[in-house]
C-alpha cells in the first residue's frame, strides 16, 4: 500500500505560495476554461504550451521534479496505449508493417499522427490537473464547489471519503503488515484469503465509525442537515483582475488552438 | 528505426499492463475523449449521479446516520479499490487494483454506488491523476453506471438462484469488474468510428486486451476477495449485512 502514500498526499497544498494562496474560484475557472480550449485544439501547440507552463510553475513553487513525474506516469502510459490503437485502426496510409507473433501488425500514418495529437492532448490536460491538485486544500475545493452551486450531498460526500480515506489507509497499512509477518501471504492462495479478510474487516470498521461518528455529530447537533461551514470571502481586485488576465489570454490562445497544423 | 520504436512502444504497453507498481488501466485518461463525446458521456451520467444524490439526500433527512455511513462505506470500499492483488497468471510478478463498484452497490444499492463512485472518480482524477476531469462522465459510465448495476443485478440473479453468500459476493465482483473493462473498450472503440476503423473489431481488440493481461484473471480474483469479504462480515457482524439489506434470514452463509 506504500505506493499510495507517495502519490497521493496533500502535503504540497498547505505550503505557503502564491498559487495556493490563489482563489480556489478563480483557479477552477482558470483549469476548466483551459481543459476546454485543451480538448477542442487543432494542433500540438496549445497543450504544449500548457504542459511547459505548468511544468514551470510548479518548479517555480518547488515540487519536486520527479513528484511531478511520478505524477505523470501512468497518463503518459494510457496515451502510447492510444498512440497505439488509433495507429492500428484509423486511416488507410500504411506507415509500417512487420509480423509480431503471428499477428500481422499495420501501423497507418493518419491514425498516428491523430494518436500524437490525443497524446499531447492527454499531457497538457493532465498538467493542468496536477497543477490545481498540487495548490489546492481539499477544504477549499469543497468551498469552491459549493460557491459553482454543485449540490451539497455531493460535497458532504466528497469531504467525508476524502477525509477517511487517510485513515483507512493507515488502518489497512497495519492489517496488511501484521498478516504478512504472520506468513498470510506466503503464496497466492493465502493471499487471496488474506485480502478476503481484510476486505471484510475494513467494511466492519467502517461501519463502527460511521456509527461513533454519527453520535459524535449528534452530540453537536446535527440533525441531517448540510455538514459544511467553509465559506469563501468575497472577491477582492486580486480575483477580479485574475479573471480579466483569463478573459484577455483567452481569445489568443483559441486563436492559436485553431491552426491547423496538419 | 521505425521498427524499434514500434517494438519499443509494444513493450511499453506490456510493461504498462505487467508492471510492480499497481495497474490503473479502467479509467480513461484527460485528454483521451474528444469533446463530443466528453458530452455524450456527461450527459449519459448526470441523471445517474443524480438519481445517486436524490436516494441519499432523501435517506439522509430520514436517518441522520446515512451520510457518514455511505461517507465511511465510500472511502472503505475506495481504499479496497486500491488492495495491490496479485496476477496470478504472471505468478505474483505483477499486482493490478480491484473496481470496488461490486462491493458498493451490494451494500450500498445501485444509484448510492453511482454517487459514490462519481465521488471516487472525481477525488481519484484530481489528487492520483487517475482518470481525469474532462473524462469523468466517461469512467462514471463504465465503472459507476455499468460496474454497479451489473454487479448488483448479478447478486440478486444469485440470490434468486439460492447461491451462497460466497458465491453472490464472487458474481458481484466479477461480473462488476468485466462490465467495467467492457465501458472502458466500448468508450475507446467508439473512438475510432468516423476515421475509417472499425467499432467492434477496435472494441473487441481492446477488451481482448484488458482480459488477456492482467484483467482477466484479476475480474475472477476481485469476485473470489469480495465473496471472501461478504463471508467475513457475516461470520463477524452479520447485523451489518441485515442492517444495509444485503441479506435476508434464509440466505446460505458458506458454502454453496
Amino acid at each position: 500500500m506504500e505506493f499510495l502514500h507517495h502519490i497521493f498526499s496533500d502535503v504540497y497544498t498547505r505550503q505557503n505560495n502564491w498559487l495556493t494562496r490563489m482563489d480556489v474560484r478563480v483557479k477552477l475557472f482558470y483549469v476548466v476554461l483551459l481543459l476546454a480550449i485543451n480538448l477542442w485544439a487543432k494542433n500540438i501547440f496549445i497543450s504544449l504550451i500548457f504542459l511547459s507552463v505548468s511544468f514551470l510553475l510548479l518548479l517555480s513553487i518547488k515540487i519536486p521534479f520527479m513528484t511531478i513525474l511520478r505524477s505523470m506516469l501512468l497518463p503518459i502510459s494510457f496515451a502510447i496505449l492510444i498512440l497505439l490503437i488509433k495507429g492500428l485502426h484509423e486511416g488507410e496510409k500504411e506507415w509500417v508493417s512487420f509480423s509480431f507473433v503471428g499477428y500481422k501488425v499495420l501501423l497507418k500514418e493518419e491514425g498516428l499522427l491523430s494518436g500524437l495529437h490525443t497524446c499531447s492532448k492527454v499531457l497538457g490536460g493532465i498538467s493542468l490537473v496536477i497543477i490545481f491538485s498540487f495548490t489546492t486544500s481539499i477544504s477549499r475545493l469543497c468551498a469552491g464547489l459549493k460557491w459553482f452551486r454543485l449540490p451539497d450531498t455531493i460535497i458532504e460526500l466528497l469531504s467525508f471519503i476524502y477525509r477517511y480515506i487517510f485513515l483507512f489507509l493507515d488502518e489497512v497499512s497495519t492489517m496488511w503488515i501484521a498478516q504478512k509477518s504472520r506468513l498470510g501471504h506466503t503464496s497466492w492462495k493465502k493471499m487471496i484469503k488474506s485480502f478476503g479478510t481484510l476486505g471484510g474487516m475494513l467494511i466492519i470498521r467502517a461501519f463502527e465509525r460511521a456509527e461513533r461518528t454519527n453520535e459524535a455529530m449528534q452530540v453537536r447537533g446535527y440533525e441531517g442537515g448540510s455538514i459544511l461551514t467553509i465559506n469563501l470571502t468575497p472577491w477582492r481586485k486580486q480575483e477580479y483582475a485574475s479573471v480579466l488576465g483569463l478573459a484577455l489570454i483567452l481569445p489568443i490562445l483559441i486563436y492559436i488552438g485553431s491552426m491547423q497544423i496538419w | 528505426m521505425r521498427r524499434v520504436i514500434i517494438i519499443f512502444s509494444i513493450v511499453f504497453v506490456f510493461l504498462l499492463f505487467t508492471s510492480q507498481n499497481a495497474i490503473y488501466a479502467m479509467h480513461i485518461t484527460e485528454g483521451i475523449l474528444p469533446p463530443r463525446w466528453v458530452f455524450t458521456w456527461f450527459a449519459v451520467s448526470t441523471p445517474f449521479v443524480g438519481i445517486g444524490i436524490y436516494h441519499i439526500k432523501r435517506k439522509k433527512r430520514m436517518v441522520p446516520s446515512y451520510l457518514p455511513l455511505v461517507g465511511m462505506l465510500g472511502a472503505a470500499v475506495f481504499v479496497f479499490s486500491c488492495f495491490p492483488i496479485p496476477v496470478i497468471a504472471l505468478n505474483g510478478m505483477a499486482t493490478s487494483h480491484p473496481c470496488g463498484t461490486g462491493m458498493s452497490a451490494v451494500l450500498l444499492g445501485p444509484f448510492v454506488s453511482v454517487g459514490v463512485a462519481a465521488v471516487a472518480l472525481l477525488i481519484q482524477a484530481l489528487f492520483l491523476a487517475h482518470g481525469g476531469l474532462t473524462t469523468l462522465g466517461g469512467n462514471i459510465f463504465s465503472m459507476g453506471i455499468l460496474g454497479s448495476f451489473s454487479g448488483y443485478f448479478a447478486f440478486k440473479i444469485a440470490q434468486r438462484c439460492r447461491l451462497s453468500l460466497f458465491w453472490c459476493g464472487f458474481f458481484a465482483g466479477m461480473v462488476s469488474d468485466l462490465f467495467t473493462y467492457l465501458g472502458t473498450s466500448i468508450e475507446l472503440g467508439l473512438l475510432v468510428i468516423n476515421k475509417g476503423g472499425s467499432f467492434f473489431k477496435a472494441t473487441a481488440e481492446i477488451f481482448a486486451v484488458f482480459m488477456m493481461t492482467s484483467q482477466g484473471i484479476l475480474c475472477i480474483v476481485e469476485g473470489v476477495v469480495v465473496g471472501l469479504a461478504l463471508l467475513f462480515i457475516y461470520k463477524r457482524k452479520p447485523s451489518i449485512l441485515f442492517h444495509l439489506g444485503v441479506i435476508k434470514n434464509d440466505t446460505k452463509p458458506i458454502q454453496a
